[in-house]
C-alpha cells in the first residue's frame, strides 16, 4: 500500500510539475509573440499581457501581499463563505431533517423546496439587493441560500436514507421519539449532511465571487477579480484565480477531514481504500 | 437494506397539500403587497413602512403585467430613436427584450454547455476511471482545475476570446465539464469494474466491452452526474449573463449588462420575480426530461 | 393438549394480507401458543409469512384479523418487554459495542454506573472483553450478531424473538453462534420465539417446533423436542436428533 501511494504522489508531482514548466516555457514564448494590444468591445486595450510570465506573477503577489490587498481581501471573502455556510446550514439542516420526519409539513414545503432547488442562487441577485440593500446582508444572505437549498436536501436524504431496520431496532429497545432523533437518526444522516457541507462550501465560493460584486467595495477577492478584469491587469487576475482556487482546495480539503472523522465508524469499501 | 418508509401520506393527499401551500401562500402574499393601498404605509413603524411599499414588494397583479409586458415586448411599437429611461421594464421593452427569448437564448447557452462539457467531462472520467496510469497523472490537474470557481475566469477568458459568444459559452462548458468528470469516473472504477472482469472473462474486449458493459454501468452516475450538472450550468449562465452579456435571461434580471454599476439602478422587482419564476419552471422541466429519458435509458436499475 | 405451565403469548387466528399492486396472503389464520421460558422454533420455507408472524407479536405490524395477546393483553406497537433480534444487520455502526449494549437501557433511563455494570456483565456473558470501545466494522459477523442479541438481554425482556439471527452467517459460524445462544439460553432461561429456515437450528435450539406451510403460513404441524440439555455436538448425531429431523422433513414433503 505504501509504495501505491508513493508511487502515485510522484505522478501527481510530475504531471502537476510539467504543467508548471509548460506555463513557464509558453509564457516567454507568448510575451514575445502575443499581441499586448487588444480590440475590446470599442477600444484598445493597451499593455495586455495574455500569459503573464513567472516573473511578472512573483512580482504582482509580492506587491499584492504587501500592499496588504490580498491578504484583507482573503480574510474578509472567507468570513463571508463562513458566514453564508453557517446562516445556510442553520436553516437548512434542521428544515431537512423535519422534513424527512413530519410527513405533513414535507407535503407543505415540497413545492417551495422544488421552486428553489431549480432557481439558480445567482438570479436572486438583484432581487436581495433591492430588498437587503447593498451591504453585507445581500452577500452573505445570497450565499447563505445557495447553502440552504444544498444542505436542505442533503438532511432531507440523510434521514430518508436512515435504514428502517436502525429505527426499528431502537424503537423496540424501547427509545422514545427524542432520543432516536439524537441518537439514531442524526448520526446516520450525519455523513450524507457533511458531503452536502462540502458540496455547499464549493458553491459559496463560486456564489461570492459574484456576490461581491454587488456594491463592490475593496478588500475582497471578488472585487479584485473584476476591477483587474476592467484595467485589465492579467497578473492580479492570475493571481486573483489562484488565491481563490487555493483557498477552495483548502476548504474542500478540511470539508473532506470533517467528513472523515465524522464517519470514522464507517466500513470503507476496498475501492475506496 | 430497506430505507426508512415512514407512513407516507398518499398521492393524492401529498399533491392536494402541496398545491394548497402554493395557494395560500401566493394569497398571503397577495393581501400583503397590496396592503400599501388601504393603509398609508408612512404611518407605519419603521421596518414595516420599509418593507411595505409596492417598489420592494410589487403586489402579484403587477408581476402578472410585467409578465405580459415582458412576453409582448418583441411586439410593441418603438417610438423613435432609443431614448435611454432607466426604468427597468421600460429599458427592455425598448431594446424589444422578451421573455420568451431571453429564455431561449439562456437555455441554447445551457444546452451547449451541457452537450460540449458533458461529452468532455465523460470522456475525461471515462479515461481516468479506466486506466489507472491516466488517473494517476491527471486527477491532480483535474483537481486543481475543479477549484476554480468558473466565474473566476470570465475576465480572463474575455481577453482572449473577446466580447462575443465564445466568452459567454467557455465558463458554462468549464463548469459542467468540471462536475460530470467525478461521477463518471466514479461509475467506471468502482461500479462498472467486476462486470468489467466478468466481461474479459468470457473474452470480451475492445469496443465491444465500452459499448456493452462500461457505459451501460456507468449509465445511472452519468445521468446523475449530468443532473446536477443542469443546475451548475443555470447557475453559471445566469451568472456570466449578468456579469457581461448582453443578452440572456440574467440580462433581463438585471435590466442591462456590465455588472455592478447597473446594480445600484434600482431594479424593477417584478420582472425580476417574472425572471427567476421562469428559471426555475425551465430548470424543473429540464430536470424532469433528463430524469424521463434516463429511467428508460436505465430501465434495468433496480429502483 | 392442555398444558399446565402459564400461559404467556397467545396468537389467535392471525391472518395478514400485504396491501399493494397485487395484495400478497401472508398469513392465514395462524393461532398458536408460547409458555413461560419455553423456546418454541417457528420453521418454514422463505415466504411462509413466519418473519410476518414475529413482526407482529413484536408490534411492528397490525394483523389485518385476528389478535395477539401478550400476559393477557392485546399487544400494541413495539416494547423493550418484547425483545426483538432482526435478520439484518442492526447492530448501530456508528456507536462502539459498549454504547450498543447499554442503548436499551438508555432508553429507560438506568443510571449510569447501573448501565456500565450490565455492560461489563454481558460483554464477559458473550466474550468481547476487550472490545468495548470497538466500532461494529472491527467486529465479525458471528461477534455484532452476539451484540444484538445481548443488546436486548440488556433490558432483560419478558420475551425474545429471533427472527432469522443467523441466516446472514456463513454454516460455521452459525453453528457456533448456535452453541452461544443455546449454553445463554440454558443460563438465563427465557420465553424464546425463534424463525428460521435451517431445520437443525430448530430442533437444536427449542423445545417445540412449529412447522409452516408455503404462503400463505398456516401451521401444518407441532414437533416438540425432547433431546436432553444442554445440547452438544454430541446432540446434532444423536438417533433422536436425526429422527426428529426425520419426521419435520415428512411434515414439510406433505405441504
Amino acid at each position: 500500500m505504501n509504495g501505491l501511494w508513493r508511487r502515485r504522489l510522484w505522478r501527481a508531482l510530475l504531471s502537476v510539475g510539467a504543467l508548471a514548466v509548460l506555463y513557464g516555457i509558453a509564457s516567454e514564448i507568448g510575451s514575445a509573440l502575443l499581441p499586448r494590444r487588444i480590440w475590446m468591445v470599442a477600444h484598445y486595450l493597451e499593455d495586455v499581457e495574455l500569459l503573464p510570465p513567472y516573473r511578472s506573477l512573483l512580482e504582482e503577489t509580492v506587491f499584492l501581499i504587501q500592499s496588504g490587498i490580498l491578504p484583507r481581501s482573503v480574510l474578509v471573502s472567507t468570513a463571508r463563505v463562513f458566514e453564508g455556510l453557517a446562516l445556510g446550514a442553520a436553516v437548512g439542516v434542521p428544515l431537512g431533517l423535519s422534513m424527512a420526519r413530519a410527513a405533513r409539513l414535507e407535503c407543505l414545503l415540497d413545492p417551495w423546496v422544488t421552486f428553489f432547488r431549480f432557481t439558480p442562487a445567482l438570479a436572486l441577485l438583484p432581487l436581495y439587493a433591492l430588498w437587503f440593500g447593498l451591504g453585507e446582508l445581500s452577500k452573505i444572505l445570497l450565499i447563505a441560500t445557495a447553502v440552504a437549498v444544498v444542505t436542505l436536501l442533503g438532511a432531507y436524504q440523510g434521514v430518508r436514507d436512515v435504514p428502517r431496520v436502525y429505527l426499528e431496532a431502537a424503537k423496540s429497545l424501547g427509545a422514545s421519539k427524542g432520543l432516536i432523533l439524537r441518537k439514531i437518526v442524526w448520526p446516520a444522516a450525519l455523513p450524507q449532511i457533511f458531503s452536502s457541507l462540502r458540496i455547499a462550501l464549493g458553491l459559496a465560493w463560486v456564489t461570492v465571487v459574484v456576490a461581491e460584486l454587488i456594491k463592490a467595495t475593496m478588500p475582497s477577492l471578488g472585487y479584485l477579480l473584476a476591477l483587474a478584469g476592467a484595467y485589465p491587469r492579467v497578473p492580479t487576475i492570475a493571481v486573483g484565480i489562484v488565491t481563490i482556487g487555493l483557498l477552495v482546495l483548502a476548504c474542500d480539503a478540511v470539508a473532506l477531514g470533517c467528513y472523515a472523522v465524522a464517519t470514522r465508524w464507517m466500513k470503507r469499501s476496498p475501492a475506496h481504500a | 437494506m430497506r430505507p426508512a418508509e415512514a407512513a407516507r401520506p398518499p398521492k393524492a393527499r401529498r399533491v392536494w397539500l402541496g398545491l394548497a401551500s402554493v395557494v395560500a401562500l401566493v394569497a398571503a402574499y397577495t393581501l400583503l403587497s397590496n396592503a400599501y393601498r388601504v393603509v398609508d404605509p408612512s404611518l407605519l413603524p419603521d421596518p414595516i413602512r420599509g418593507v411595505l411599499r409596492p417598489q420592494i414588494l410589487p403586489p402579484t397583479q403587477r408581476i402578472f403585467d410585467a409578465f405580459v409586458q415582458l412576453v409582448g415586448a418583441g411586439a410593441s411599437p418603438v417610438g423613435g430613436a432609443y431614448v435611454h429611461t432607466g426604468d427597468h421594464i421600460g429599458g427592455l421593452v425598448e431594446q424589444r427584450v422578451t421573455l420568451q427569448g431571453s429564455l431561449l437564448i439562456s437555455t441554447y447557452r445551457v444546452l451547449i454547455g451541457i452537450a460540449v462539457g458533458g461529452s468532455l467531462g465523460v470522456l475525461a472520467g471515462l479515461l481516468m476511471g479506466w486506466s489507472r496510469a491516466v488517473d494517476e497523472y491527471a486527477h491532480p490537474i483535474y483537481i486543481l482545475f475543479r477549484s476554480i470557481p468558473p466565474l473566476a475566469l470570465i475576465t480572463y477568458v474575455m481577453l482572449w476570446l473577446g466580447h462575443g459568444t465564445a466568452h459567454v459559452l467557455l465558463p458554462i462548458i468549464y463548469a459542467v465539464f468540471t462536475v460530470v468528470v467525478i461521477p463518471t469516473y466514479h461509475g467506471v472504477r468502482d461500479v462498472a469494474d467486476i462486470y468489467v472482469k466478468a466481461a474479459r472473462a468470457l473474452g470480451a474486449g475492445g469496443r465491444l466491452l465500452l459499448s456493452r458493459v462500461v457505459l451501460p454501468a456507468a449509465g445511472p452516475f452519468v445521468l446523475s452526474g449530468l443532473r446536477y450538472a443542469l443546475i451548475i450550468a443555470w447557475m453559471t449562465t445566469v451568472g456570466v449573463e449578468m456579469l457581461m452579456a448582453d443578452e440572456g435571461i440574467g440580462y433581463l434580471l438585471i435590466g442591462g449588462g456590465m455588472w455592478s454599476s447597473r446594480l445600484e439602478v434600482a431594479g424593477d422587482p417584478a420582472v425580476i420575480v417574472v425572471g427567476i419564476v421562469a428559471l426555475a419552471l425551465v430548470g424543473y422541466a429540464m430536470d424532469a426530461g433528463v430524469r424521463v429519458a434516463g429511467a428508460r435509458l436505465t430501465e434495468w436499475v433496480k429502483r | 393438549m392442555p398444558d399446565p405451565r402459564r400461559r404467556r403469548l397467545e396468537i389467535r387466528d392471525v391472518t395478514h394480507v400485504y396491501e399493494g399492486k397485487t395484495a400478497t396472503r401472508a398469513l392465514d389464520g395462524v393461532s398458536l401458543d408460547v409458555f413461560e421460558n419455553e423456546f418454541l422454533a417457528i420453521v418454514g420455507p422463505v415466504g411462509s409469512g413466519k418473519t410476518t408472524l414475529v413482526r407482529i407479536v413484536a408490534g411492528f405490524l397490525t394483523p389485518s384479523s385476528g389478535v395477539v395477546l401478550w400476559d393477557g393483553a392485546p399487544v400494541a406497537g413495539p416494547s423493550p418487554e418484547r425483545g426483538y433480534v432482526f435478520q439484518e444487520e442492526a447492530i448501530f455502526p456508528w456507536m462502539t459495542v459498549r454504547d450498543n449494549l447499554q442503548f436499551g437501557l438508555l432508553a429507560q433511563g438506568v443510571p449510569a454506573s447501573e448501565r456500565e455494570k450490565i455492560v461489563a456483565e454481558l460483554v464477559t456473558l458473550i466474550g468481547l472483553e476487550g472490545y468495548e470501545r470497538a466500532y461494529p466494522k472491527e467486529l465479525s459477523g458471528g461477534m455484532s450478531k452476539m451484540v444484538e442479541v445481548a443488546r436486548v438481554l440488556a433490558t432483560d425482556p419478558a420475551i425474545l424473538l429471533l427472527d432469522e439471527p443467523f441466516g446472514l452467517l456463513d454454516a460455521q459460524t452459525r453453528s457456533k453462534m448456535q452453541d452461544q445462544l443455546s449454553r445463554l439460553w440454558e443460563e438465563k432461561r427465557k420465553t424464546v420465539v425463534l424463525v428460521t429456515h435451517d431445520i437443525e437450528e430448530a430442533i437444536y435450539l427449542a423445545d417445540r417446533v412449529v412447522v409452516f406451510t408455503p404462503r400463505p403460513g398456516r401451521v401444518q404441524a407441532e414437533v416438540v423436542v425432547d433431546l436432553p440439555r444442554p445440547r452438544s455436538l454430541e446432540t446434532r448425531f444423536s438417533p433422536a436428533f436425526l429422527e426428529l429431523k426425520r419426521s419435520i422433513w415428512k411434515e414439510i414433503g406433505r405441504a
